[in-house]
């Protein structure tokens, strides 16, 4: 939001490539099972910051910040050697004050001993003095090299779209500017002064629906479920999401069906999607699909989309990472107890989600509506009754496309940060030396 | 239940970081003491290859008590965030951070002067006015260095002189960004975070009409402060604050409006159609009105017709016709003679230019220098005694000493001067 996005400290020093994601992680796979745990890992952190967030009544850019800031520390420290929940509440600390919202530091840490203590985290050691986040905060900011401004996509898409104002008025999420002044203020482009890399057609804005433009900006949550911030600069991630809703939400792309010249092919193309077959509801007509008058001045969405002047290979690279996320969170659950509510929730909603009643992205992954703000009454206590996922010597209760808990994942992390103590206190102990399984599995 | 009894989660992180930390003092050896505020202290220091820094140390230390980590201050998070995203020569530069010891070091460029320091070396010393050529580059160049803050969508809420900083060779350098904040698409109302910005002398109109929604035209009304009162050495709005009462609600700024007013004559509803909505547009009413006599006060100070016309736009009352750092760099006093220089001090005999920053020894406990300062380093020499003192203290005022002159009774100097290399004209 500041400054021109190209000169910033997110651009010239944030975004890295795959190799030094992999490296980042190079010690932590060595205590985990299966590689694919450090993906759950990623996908369980982001919902554990989203939790603190939604406790500390934080807007959305602020959880998105914490989760930038807490994704760039463990570009260069390890989950194994760290304690990751600490490290959460002080990038929320911190997100909180770069983003002109400021929290007291006793309500972080009130809230975060509440959130984390409680199952499937059971956190027993978070400090109850606030000396110790402060001092964390201070780690944190040293390793974010004090470069705390961060770009996120939201600003990309209500600048590329606004909504049509002939459907639906009103409602929507607090977070959603849906005022078309706000969204104005946000400027044509990233840059201050849009230069040669400008990325915009720089004229007219794609014009989406209310359900669609609040779809769009739930995929962009979702997203911090992944490494794609660390990955790509953000208004592709926007560009992205704009993308996967006009293809996968129903009811948008019923609404611009006859804006394209041949739809059929327009969904073949999709690279991903035998990927994820069932995440991808049939097209079907619905009853909110909008009156034909109001479509008369939409622009045509693909010629929008091609215009703008970025890479749509990365663009397509980046939907295959974002419907990759999605199946992996289909397969991941916060709170067992919990599973009852969410089936009951689940469903085509991409075809027919009502927008109020849903809190992140419609559709792919239901859990981003039910799991950040999971609270369901009386799980907290059956959760933590369930012990059997707790037990360290458990064998790995599940192999490909099994479910993982977030409990299991909890204790999986006491497990590494154990483990990695002794291995470094101990060296030569009688320990076999561990089997970096990622390597193994690429070498 | 579960009883924890591992170590620290995070020793091994602890100690890694530990091992790996560069230490401030390792890096710089502090000069001596510049100023103090309510952020903390600022010293000057040189690194192991001469260049000279200001070391801004956050928080004051706690003498006596205990220091823990608190949490870092919204203003230190603000000005170190900022400070990370840009970089333009009229800004001074952040050149690291340093965290250590529960408390922030920011190390930034060294600038010799501050518009301040300038204003009473002519006021006090030279008794004379700040020549038109070195007046116009300054101006030119803090216009030039807003103009790029205000292109990144930073509000500066805080230009006054003593912020402003001059190098010895003349460039001009906007510091202090404590208080300056992102004005895109913020989550919160500007007021909601600051109920009260800007220092009172520079504070524009709608600011003390209670405005809660403000934009970057209350940066460019303090630039017409200042260009003010580098023309007549002193404060051009000198007026009285009033201080919040006991239930902190925010007072009407009265005295302050009629000196305003006394100059640039009272404000009316066709000049300015968005006051009535102003939260003090009634007690505005109650005050007399009074003509406008900027014209006349131009006269004895600034003697230019585009000089006054300047500074007529950019004290204009309503912020939407306020001449916006953009506009005002390409005003025609600029392009008329004498044209603004790079260096501000082209023009200037070098026994004119202001005498160098005055440098103290600290006498708080955690920048002391426990080690005396060697001398003869890069071509420094300490010197201490009270013909150089007399030199110094001609120039006082400028800072914001606060704290007690004490010093330190092993190194044995209670002012210390740093004579550096001689400049160039």
């Amino acid at each position: 939001m500041a400054t021109d996005f190209w000169a910033s400290s997110h651009y010239t020093r944030w975004i890295v490539d795959r190799a030094t994601l992999k490296q980042a992680r190079a010690d932590d796979s060595a205590y985990v099972p299966e590689p694919e745990y450090l993906d759950f890992l990623t996908i369980y952190f982001a919902n554990l910051i989203t939790k603190l967030g939604k406790k500390l009544q934080f807007r959305q850019r602020v959880v998105a910040t914490a989760t930038v800031f807490f994704r760039r520390f463990y570009l260069k420290n390890s989950y194994c050697e760290t304690d990751p929940y600490l490290v959460i509440s002080a990038c929320c600390y911190v997100a909180a004050k770069a983003e002109e919202s400021p929290v007291h530091i006793k309500n972080v840490v009130t809230e975060s001993r509440s959130v984390f203590g409680q199952a499937p985290y059971n956190v027993k050691h978070f400090p109850s003095d606030n000396s110790k986040l402060a001092e964390m905060e201070f780690y944190l900011v040293d390793d974010l090299e004090c470069d705390l401004v961060v770009f996120h996509p939201y600003r990309t898409l209500l600048a590329l779209c606004k909504k049509d104002s002939s459907m639906s008025p009103g409602g929507g999420n607090s977070d959603m500017p849906t005022q078309e002044a706000e969204a104005g203020e946000l400027g044509t482009g990233i840059g201050a002064e849009d230069g040669p890399r400008f990325w915009g057609t720089g004229e007219g804005k794609l014009e989406l629906s209310e359900v669609a433009l609040q779809t769009a900006w739930f995929i962009i949550n979702d997203t911090y479920r992944s490494e794609l911030c660390l990955l790509y600069p953000p208004h592709l991630i926007a560009i992205t999401a704009i993308y996967l809703t006009l293809v996968l939400h129903t009811p948008t792309q019923n609404s611009i069906a006859h804006l394209l010249p041949h739809s059929s092919a327009f969904n073949s193309d999709i690279p991903i999607a035998s990927e994820s077959p069932q995440a991808i509801p049939q097209p079907r007509r619905s009853s909110r699909s909008s009156d034909p008058s109001s479509k008369q001045t939409q622009q045509d969405p693909i010629s929008f989309l091609a215009d703008l002047n970025v890479s749509l290979s990365a663009i397509s690279t980046i939907a295959q990472e974002i419907i990759s996320m999605y199946s992996l969170w289909n397969r991941y659950k916060e709170d067992p107890t919990a599973e009852e509510t969410r089936n009951s929730n689940m469903g085509p909603s991409m075809g027919s989600g009502s927008p109020a009643s849903h809190t992140s992205q419609a559709g792919v992954g239901q859990r981003s509506g039910s799991t950040p703000l999971g609270n369901t009454p009386g799980s907290v206590g059956e959760g933590g009754t369930d012990d059997s996922a707790n037990q360290p010597n458990n064998p790995w209760p599940f192999g490909q496309g099994r479910v993982v808990t977030a409990m299991f994942l909890s204790s999986m992390l006491n497990s590494m940060r154990e483990a990695r103590m002794s291995d470094m206190a101990h060296p030569s102990s009688g320990r076999p030396v561990v089997v970096n399984r990622m390597l193994e599995r690429t070498g | 239940m579960h009883v924890d009894t591992s170590p620290d989660p995070m020793r091994i992180y602890r100690a890694k970081r530990d091992a790996s930390h560069v230490y401030v003092k390792s890096k710089y050896n502090i000069l001596g003491f510049i100023s103090s505020g309510t952020y903390g202290r600022v010293y000057k220091a040189e690194d192991a290859s001469g260049n000279l820094h200001a070391i801004k140390k956050f928080k004051p230390d706690k003498e006596g008590d205990v220091v823990t980590y608190t949490g870092i201050s919204q203003s230190a998070i603000r000005e170190i965030a900022l400070n990370r995203e840009i970089s333009h020569e009229n800004i001074v530069s952040l050149k690291e951070v340093i965290l250590e010891d529960k408390s922030i070091y920011m190390v930034f460029e060294y600038a010799e002067h501050d518009f301040l320091q300038l204003i009473h070396h002519h006021s006090q010393t030279l008794r004379c006015p700040i020549s038109i050529p070195v007046l116009k580059s300054l101006i030119y160049q803090l216009l030039n260095g807003l103009v790029y803050l205000h292109s990144a969508h930073i509000l500066h809420r805080d230009l006054k002189p003593a912020n402003i900083l001059i190098t010895s060779k003349g460039q001009v350098k906007i510091g202090d960004l404590g208080l300056a904040r992102l004005s895109a698409q913020p989550l919160q109302p500007l007021f909601a975070g600051d109920k009260v910005v800007v220092t009172i002398w520079y504070r524009a109109p709608e600011l003390l009409l209670g405005a809660k929604h403000y934009n970057n035209s209350i940066d460019c009304w303090a630039v017409a402060c200042v260009l003010a009162e580098l023309a007549s050495r002193r404060p051009i709005f000198k007026g009285e604050e009033a201080k919040p009462d006991s239930k902190k609600n925010l007072p009407f700024q009265r005295d302050q409006l009629l000196k305003i007013f006394e100059v640039l004559g009272s404000p009316n509803e066709k000049d300015w159609p968005s006051m009535t909505h102003l939260p003090e547009y009634t007690s505005l009413k109650r005050l007399d009105p009074c003509p406008n006599r900027l014209f006349d006060w131009c006269q004895s100070c600034l003697r230019s017709q585009a000089g006054y016309d300047l500074l007529r736009q950019l004290f204009v009352y309503d912020p939407d016709r306020r001449l916006s750092a953009r506009e005002a760099l390409g005003h025609a006093w600029f392009k008329e003679d004498p044209l603004p220089t790079t260096n501000a001090f082209a023009s200037v005999n070098s026994n004119q230019i202001p005498p160098h920053r005055r440098i103290t020894q600290d006498d708080a406990p955690s920048m002391s220098m426990t080690i005396p300062f060697q001398p003869g380093q890069s071509g420094n020499a300490v010197l201490s005694g009270s013909s150089q003192q007399a030199q110094v203290q001609a120039k006082s005022g400028h800072s914001h000493h606060t704290g007690t002159n004490g010093s330190l009774g092993d190194v044995g100097h209670g002012t210390t001067k740093i004579r550096k290399k001689p400049r160039l004209g």
